[in-house]
C-alpha cells in the first residue's frame, strides 16, 4: 500500500448559498503540500468563493474545510496560516512600502530587527530592495503587484492564495510575473492556489488546474490532461480553441460524424451512444482535394502572427476552425486532415469519477 | 451673476467700513478711527463670551465628530439596506428640520426633565445638531473605502481594533476633518438653538448681538462683526487648502 501524503486543505461536500442563490454546489477536493494550483473558470463560477472559504472571509454553508487533517469552518480569517494576494493589490495607502510589508509580522509582535530583516527579505525576494521607503501612491502596478506578494509572504503562510493577481498588468508584464511567480513558488515550496480566468496562464503556470463552472468542479488534473482529454463541452471549449460536432460511437474505436465513420481511440461505451467529438484546430491539417478526410471550403482567413486562423465549412455547413502555417486563399476548395489520435470522444454527463474509470478499464488492457 | 455678488458683500463691506467709524452712529462718517476696536478689547465680558462661543464650539465640534463617527461606522456596518435607509431618513429630518423647532423640543425636554439652563444645555443641543452633519461626511467615505482594505488586514492576522485604528480610521480621516470644520462653524454661527437652551449668565457672541442690538446697534460690534468676518475667510480658506491637499493625495492614491 501507498503511504498517502496528508493534503494540506481538504474540502468535504462544501455548498454555499446567497439569497437563494447556490454559488458553490457539494464540492470536495484535495490540496496536496508544496504544488502550485490552479482555480480556472469564468467570472461567476465560484473559483474566488473557494479562495474565501480558504482565507475564513467566508463561512461555508455545508461541508468540512480541513487544514492540515483539522477543521477550519470556525477558525477565523485572522487565525488561519494562509495569506492572500488581492486581485486589486489592497495595499494600505497610508502606509509605507515597508509598513505595507512589516504589517503581518508587527501584528505578529517579533522584535523589531527580526521584523526588519524579514521585511528586506521579503523585498528582496520581489526584488524591489531599493523601495522600502516608497510611498505606495509613487509604485507603477507592477510594482504595487510585487508588494502585495512580499506582504502575504512575510507571514510565512503555509498556503499562498492569489485572486487574479495579474489581470491587471499588461502582457509582457504579466508573463514575467507568471514565470516569477512559478520560481518563488518553487523557492519557497509552499502550496500557491491561484485564480484565474486565463486559460493561458493556468496551463502555463500549474502543476495541478481545477476548472470551475456553475458552482462546480468540471475536472482537475495536469495541465496536458485537460487539453488533451476535456471531460465535457464546457472544458473542451474554455480550455484552447476547439472544434465540437455531435457524432455517435460505433462501436469500440469507432466513430461517425459528419456522416462519415473514423478510427479513433476512445472506448467503454455503449454500442451507437450519441457522444461528441472533439478537434483542435493545430491538429487539422489543410491538403489537396483528393487526400483530406473530410472536404471543405475556406470560409475566412487571418494572420496571428505565428500562424493562420482558417475558417472553414464543410458540404453538411458545419464550421472547422485550423490553424495553418501557410496561407491559403478564401473561397478555396480543400481537404482536411487528421489521424486516430487527433480525435477525442466526450460522453454527454460523463462524471469525473466514470471518465477516469473508463478510461482505466481499455488503456489498462 | 457678478451683481447678485455685489449686493450679498455690499453690507459686509459697509459693516467692515463704518466699524473704523469716528462717529458713534451708522449714519454719520466722523473720520477714521480704530476707537471701537480699542472699546472692544476693553470689554471684559464681551470677550469672555467670545472665549466662551469658540469653547463651546470646539467641544461641541469634537464630541460631535466623534459620535458622528461612531454612527456611521454603525450604520456601514448594516447588513439591512431598509434599516439603513430609515436611519438615513430620520439624520436627513435632522438637518432639515428648523433651528427654532430644535430649540424649542430641547427647552422642553430640559424643562421636563429639570435640567438648569446654561453651558452644559447649549453644549448638548449644538452637539445634537452637529452628529447629523459629521453622519453626512463620513458615511459616504466609509462606503467608497475599498472593502479589501479590510479584508488583507484580517488576512494579515489584524483583529477588529487594530483595523480600525490602523486601516478605517486612516481612511475616512479627511472626511471627519470635515464633518469638524462643518460643525464648528454650524455652532458658531447658531442662534435660534443657543437663545432657547442658554441661561444662568452663560452667552454666546450671536445670542449677545442681539440683545444688544436691540437697544440700538453700537460700533463696538460693527468691530466685533468685522474681526469675526476675518476668522470665517481664514476658515474657509484652511478648509479650501485641506481639501485641495487631501483631493491632491486622493487622485495620487488612485
Amino acid at each position: 500500500m501507498d503511504k498517502k501524503v496528508l493534503p494540506v486543505i481538504e474540502f468535504k461536500n462544501v455548498g454555499l448559498s446567497f439569497d437563494n442563490n447556490e454559488i458553490l454546489k457539494n464540492v470536495s477536493f484535495e490540496i496536496e503540500a508544496g504544488q502550485f494550483y490552479t482555480l480556472l473558470g469564468p467570472s461567476g463560477s465560484g473559483k474566488s468563493t473557494i479562495l474565501n472559504l480558504i482565507s475564513g472571509q467566508l463561512s461555508a454553508d455545508a461541508g468540512e474545510i480541513l487544514f492540515d487533517g483539522k477543521v477550519i469552518n470556525n477558525i477565523p480569517a485572522e487565525s488561519r496560516r494562509v495569506n492572500t494576494v488581492f486581485q486589486n493589490y489592497a495595499l494600505f495607502p497610508n502606509m509605507t512600502v515597508f509598513d505595507n510589508v512589516a504589517f503581518g509580522p508587527k501584528l505578529k509582535k517579533m522584535p523589531k530587527d527580526k521584523i526588519k530583516a524579514k521585511v528586506r527579505e521579503m523585498l528582496a525576494l520581489v526584488k524591489l530592495e531599493a523601495f522600502e521607503n516608497r510611498a505606495i501612491q509613487e509604485l507603477s502596478g507592477g510594482q504595487k503587484q510585487r508588494v502585495a506578494i512580499a506582504r502575504a509572504l512575510a507571514n510565512e503562510p503555509d498556503v499562498l492564495l492569489l485572486d487574479e493577481p495579474l489581470s491587471a498588468l499588461d502582457y509582457k508584464l504579466r508573463k514575467q510575473m507568471q514565470s516569477e511567480l512559478r520560481a518563488i513558488q518553487k523557492r519557497l515550496g509552499i502550496t500557491f492556489i491561484f485564480v484565474t480566468h486565463d486559460q493561458e496562464e493556468a496551463l502555463a503556470m500549474s502543476d495541478w488546474i481545477f476548472i470551475m463552472n456553475d458552482g462546480k468542479i468540471q475536472q482537475n488534473g495536469t495541465p496536458v490532461d485537460i487539453y488533451d482529454e476535456p471531460i465535457n463541452h464546457f472544458v473542451a471549449d474554455f480550455i484552447g480553441e476547439s472544434n465540437i460536432v455531435n457524432g455517435v460511437m460505433k462501436q469500440d474505436y469507432l466513430v461517425s460524424f459528419v456522416n462519415k465513420d473514423f478510427e479513433n481511440l476512445d472506448a467503454g461505451m455503449k454500442p451507437n451512444e450519441p457522444v461528441e467529438v472533439v478537434l483542435r484546430p493545430e491538429d487539422l491539417d489543410l491538403v489537396p482535394v483528393e487526400q483530406g478526410k473530410l472536404i471543405v471550403t475556406i470560409a475566412d482567413q487571418s494572420f496571428r502572427g505565428d500562424f493562420y486562423e482558417i475558417t472553414a465549412i464543410d458540404d453538411d455547413q458545419n464550421e472547422w476552425k485550423v490553424q495553418a502555417t501557410n496561407p491559403s486563399t478564401v473561397g478555396a476548395r480543400v481537404g482536411l486532415d487528421f489521424g486516430p489520435e487527433d480525435i477525442h470522444v466526450m460522453r454527454f454527463n460523463e462524471s469525473e469519477d466514470d471518465f477516469d474509470a473508463r478510461i482505466e478499464s481499455y488503456e489498462g488492457e | 451673476m457678478l451683481l447678485v455678488m455685489i449686493l450679498l458683500y455690499i453690507p459686509i463691506i459697509f459693516l467692515v467700513v463704518y466699524s473704523f467709524n469716528g462717529g458713534t452712529i451708522m449714519s454719520g462718517w466722523g473720520g477714521f478711527s480704530f476707537v471701537h476696536y480699542q472699546e472692544l478689547f476693553a470689554d471684559t465680558r464681551l470677550l469672555k463670551i467670545l472665549l466662551d462661543t469658540f469653547i463651546l464650539a470646539i467641544s461641541s465640534a469634537t464630541i460631535a465628530a466623534f459620535i458622528g463617527t461612531v454612527g456611521a461606522l454603525f450604520l456601514d456596518s448594516l447588513q439591512n439596506k431598509k434599516t439603513l435607509n430609515t436611519f438615513l431618513s430620520l439624520n436627513n429630518v435632522l438637518l432639515v428640520s428648523p433651528d427654532v423647532t430644535i430649540g424649542v423640543s430641547f427647552l422642553i425636554l430640559f424643562t421636563i426633565l429639570g435640567f438648569s439652563l446654561g453651558f452644559v444645555s447649549v453644549l448638548i443641543s449644538h452637539i445634537a445638531f452637529s452628529i447629523p452633519i459629521v453622519l453626512l461626511m463620513v458615511l459616504p467615505r466609509l462606503r467608497e473605502m475599498d472593502n479589501t482594505l479590510v479584508m488583507a488586514a484580517r488576512d494579515l492576522g489584524a483583529k477588529r481594533g487594530t483595523i480600525l485604528s490602523q486601516i478605517v480610521i486612516p481612511e475616512i480621516w479627511p472626511s471627519i476633518m470635515a464633518g469638524f470644520l462643518l460643525a464648528l462653524t454650524y455652532s458658531l454661527d447658531d442662534f435660534a438653538v443657543t437663545f432657547f437652551v442658554t441661561g444662568n449668565g452663560f452667552s454666546t457672541l450671536s445670542v449677545e448681538i442681539y440683545s444688544r442690538a436691540r437697544q440700538g446697534v453700537s460700533l463696538e460690534i460693527n468691530a466685533l462683526s468685522a474681526l469675526m468676518f476675518a476668522v470665517s475667510l481664514l476658515l474657509v480658506f484652511a478648509y479650501y487648502l485641506y481639501t485641495t491637499y487631501t483631493d491632491k493625495k486622493a487622485r495620487l492614491t488612485k
